[in-house]
């Protein structure tokens, strides 16, 4: 992974120590909050329903054992003794004092982290594909290039104050697993038709929230010399034409949904035709130089068989199972990724303790070269993994509550935190996943069911990405009463699309079994087993769910 | 007209506070029920109070809202204020809760 140079170090150091001032100025009543808030959001420092919270940057869900021990000290010493990932492969603290965050800060400046654009309209955290690196399906690794959009992007001057905030996410896989379609701009990494050149396909103007939209490809293949000129051609246009006047009006979603799609490509194209030969052009030695950050580890040259781990997968269904859910084939033979599920019937999505925290840090030392990564549909990857450990890494992972078979399956749930937390939140998201948790917390069930997500937010806001899930869920408050809206034949992946309402909500107590009627029409239609539940609704269509939701 | 308390967050620790009156002198608490109600002083008097605290940096934001009394006290009449009296409404995770659970 990237290492921080000197000179980083010293910004961060800076950066902190600024901070501290802020926030001892702050109380000492020496700035007023409104002055404040703007300082303390730089620092992704938010007041939610209960206490202030911080959130910090995992650029591209990639972490180091040591940070991840950083983040349980933190969790233990200065909050409730637990953090959060997000789905922007983030992590959260519900519970920090004022008074503690710039101590937290310089915690995790000694690991190379911090909190800097992790709010505000400026551009966030660079998104990425979990299994990057790793994956078998991958064209080329996408790290390299995330962590030039986060060198670029990190303190732009030009980009401090956009019109709204703004997300950025890159996959390099044939299958997506980092949502692109659904951000601000969205690369995917594709290879040239005319040469063996690799480039990027370029989407702009997806979002979710309020408006939900599936990005527009303005460009069906960039020149990956041409990323960073192209990106600032990009953000100019919308900084000079985003909509400033109405917060709700104001992602790049909109600006490129009414300028329309040919008029905003020609803007950027315009724009880009005056930068495209400048200073962020990218070279070869740009390239070498922030590829040598992400070569592939010394991988051990290792059979793609072992006798104990066969033996254990037959004699040992609960193993069978785990195997069968939450590995995934690795592009080395004899090695595998493993998915650490977050999602337990005992603790919220996403929600991982400090012990658990120092754990999956030793097992990562253990078992897979030091690295984690975080996933957007909150849970983490141990992406290095012998074969032969799996057995002992499983017998590890089951003690800590972290070996859920449920990978991608109906109780690997994304849920934002909900009215529990979020000033924002209209409805509780947290109770309704552990309900359907509970209901349907059945391998045999999940497993017949097979590929299928759930998704739950608790506003308009779409924190949980319900829009683009198979079954979404939103939460909001109606006349005083938390209802629960459907949406059904979302997707996040590489086949993206916007759900579509069902019909009228649902409340809180009926909200698991409409749930359940949904996935009995999905059993009971289905042609075949392999017909996943999003092939048998765009089959279908909404008739059938309505028909038994509604009668 | 509906009983009122103020409410808003401690600087330091972000918690949720309430306000509460005592011969005139504010001060905040994080129990709903000790809050002071529109019936015991003017909301004037507490609006003012909550201003001079959030001037005396002890709180952020201060707002006024609706409550019931109750058998069991001061109840809040909005579910997202009833979470802020009460806290999270799910078990926050814990260690030892794993660890229970696993004996059990």
């Amino acid at each position: 992974m990237y290492k921080y140079s000197e000179q980083d170090h010293q910004l961060l150091l800076e950066r902190v120590s600024q901070f501290r001032g802020q926030v001892d100025r702050r109380l000492k009543g020496e700035l007023s909050e409104e002055e404040f808030k703007h300082q303390r959001l730089r620092n992704g420092l938010y007041l939610q329903l209960h206490a202030y919270m911080l959130r910090v940057a995992i650029p591209y869900g990639l972490l180091s054992s040591e940070q991840m021990r950083t983040l349980a000290h933190i969790a233990r010493k200065y909050d409730k003794g637990y953090g959060h990932f997000s789905t922007r492969q983030n992590i959260q603290y519900n519970w920090p004092k004022l008074e503690d965050v710039p101590d937290i800060l310089d915690d995790l400046a000694k690991v190379e982290m911090h909190a800097i654009q992790t709010s505000g309209n400026c551009i966030r955290n660079t998104t990425s594909d979990p299994l990057a690196g790793v994956a078998r399906d991958e064209i080329e690794d996408p790290r390299p290039y995330c962590e030039l959009i986060r060198q670029w992007s990190t303190f732009h001057p030009e980009f401090n104050f956009l019109p709204r905030k703004f997300k950025i996410a890159v996959s390099g896989a044939t299958h997506d697993r980092a949502a692109v379609a659904v951000h601000d701009i969205g690369l995917r990494l594709v290879k040239s038709e005319t040469s063996e050149e690799t480039g990027f396909e370029v989407y702009v103007g997806g979002g979710l929230g309020r408006t939900p939209m599936l990005g527009k490809i303005i460009r069906k293949y960039l020149p990956k010399q041409d990323m960073l000129t192209y990106l600032e051609a990009i953000l100019r246009v919308y900084n000079m034409l985003g909509r400033r006047d109405n917060i709700y009006k104001a992602r790049i979603k909109i600006l490129v949904h009414e300028t329309g799609e040919e008029r905003f490509r020609e803007l950027v194209e315009t724009e880009w035709e005056k930068i495209k030969a400048g200073g962020l052009f990218l070279r070869d030695e740009d390239f070498n130089w922030v590829k040598g950050f992400f070569n592939d580890p010394v991988y051990e040259s290792l059979p793609d068989s072992d006798a104990d781990f066969e033996n254990l997968m037959l004699s040992n269904a609960e193993f069978a199972r785990w195997v069968d859910k939450n590995i995934e084939l690795h592009k080395q033979s004899g090695y595998r990724i493993v998915y650490l599920s977050l999602k337990t019937a005992h603790q919220p999505p996403g929600d991982v303790t400090a012990d658990q925290m120092d754990a999956i840090a030793d097992l990562a030392d253990k078992y897979s070269l030091g690295h984690i990564r975080t996933t957007h549909r909150q849970n983490l990857v141990l992406s290095d993994v012998p074969l032969k450990d799996l057995p002992a890494l499983w017998e590890e992972l089951k003690a800590l509550d972290l070996a859920t078979p449920n990978y991608n399956h109906v109780t690997d749930i994304i849920s934002c935190p909900g009215l529990d937390y979020c000033a924002l939140a209209t409805a509780r998201s947290i109770p309704i996943s552990q309900a359907i948790t509970a209901r349907f917390d059945d391998y045999d069930f999940i497993n017949d069911l097979g590929d299928v997500s759930i998704n739950i937010s608790g506003c308009i806001n779409a924190c949980g990405h319900h829009h683009v899930a198979n079954i979404g869920i939103l939460g909001v408050n109606k006349k005083g009463t938390e209802v629960y809206q459907l949406t059904l034949g979302g997707s996040a992946r590489e086949d993206a699309a916007i759900g579509k309402i069902i019909g009228p909500a649902f409340e809180a107590d009926e909200i698991v079994d409409a749930v359940g009627k949904v996935l009995a029409v999905y059993l009971e239609s289905r042609e075949e087993p392999e017909e996943t539940f999003l092939m048998t609704y765009r089959r279908l269509g909404q008739a059938p769910f309505k028909e038994r939701l509604y009668g | 007209m509906a009983l009122q308390v103020y409410t808003a967050s401690l600087l330091k620790e972000g918690l949720v506070a309430y306000l509460a009156l005592e011969n005139g002198r504010p001060s905040w608490t994080s129990d709903i029920h000790q809050a002071t109600v529109s019936e015991m002083a003017t909301l004037d008097d507490l609006k003012q109070a909550a201003e001079q605290s959030e001037q005396d940096n002890i709180i952020v934001a201060p707002y006024a809202i609706d409550v019931l009394k109750t058998e069991n006290g001061i109840v809040a009449t909005t579910k997202r204020e009833q979470i802020r009296a009460e806290g999270p409404t799910i078990e926050l995770p814990q260690d030892t809760t794993r660890e229970s659970r696993q004996a059990a």
